[in-house]
């Protein structure tokens, strides 16, 4: 699934270490995440959104749109 | 889980395959001189020949715990993925052996290699399902 993590990564000066740190998940992680590897389960988006105070739709993109 | 250790969970369930690990060789060198010098019988063997296999029932049952302690879903993704490749290769070994030594007379399989031949798989698809998310 697309997503702006690295944008709004990178926007915070945050490094794939610090977001993963926040999140209390692994750096492994946030890459698989932020590459659309992996989809996170709707907590995770949830804590996400909450992390960068947006919606989950902000950050993430439906790709079946 | 990634190769280094990064949490409570991982560190317990690491630790348990070790501990495991050392428990099965002592309990196998334990199990085969109790045979050796009361050459057992009947009854009173099966519990001592259960003995090696207390520590890997148990590996399994950490393997579970772990898989429901670990918070990161990422890495709880990676093991699940590795042991159902664990799962299908000797599941797939196993039964073309068996057939084998049905219709081919193949030298007989243990079933105590079932277990060594499963995290032999586990650890094939390791790295096959880390590149997958390089």
């Amino acid at each position: 699934m697309k997503n702006r993590l690295k944008v709004l990564r990178a926007e915070r000066d945050w490094s794939q270490a610090d977001l993963a740190e926040r999140l209390e998940v692994s750096r492994q992680s946030v890459n698989a995440i932020e590459t659309g590897k992996f989809d996170p389960s709707l907590p995770l988006a949830f804590k996400l959104a909450r992390l960068f105070g947006m919606r989950i739709e902000e950050i993430f993109e439906d790709s079946g749109q | 889980m990634s190769c280094s250790i990064k949490n409570s969970a991982q560190r317990r369930f690491v630790r348990t395959c070790w501990m495991s690990a050392g428990l099965v060789v002592l309990l196998a060198f334990f199990a085969a001189a109790a045979f050796r010098l009361w050459h057992l019988k009947g009854l009173p063997a099966y519990p001592v020949a259960v003995l090696p296999a207390l520590p890997i029932l148990w590996v399994l049952i950490e393997t579970g715990r772990y898989l429901a302690a670990e918070k990161d879903e990422f890495q709880r993704n990676l093991l699940v993925q590795c042991l159902l490749g664990g799962i299908g290769g000797t599941l797939a070994v196993t039964t073309v052996w068996g057939y084998m030594e049905d219709f081919a007379r193949a030298p007989r399989l243990d079933l105590i290699w079932v277990y060594p031949i499963f995290w032999l798989f586990v650890g094939l698809a390791w790295p096959v399902v880390y590149r997958r998310y390089r």
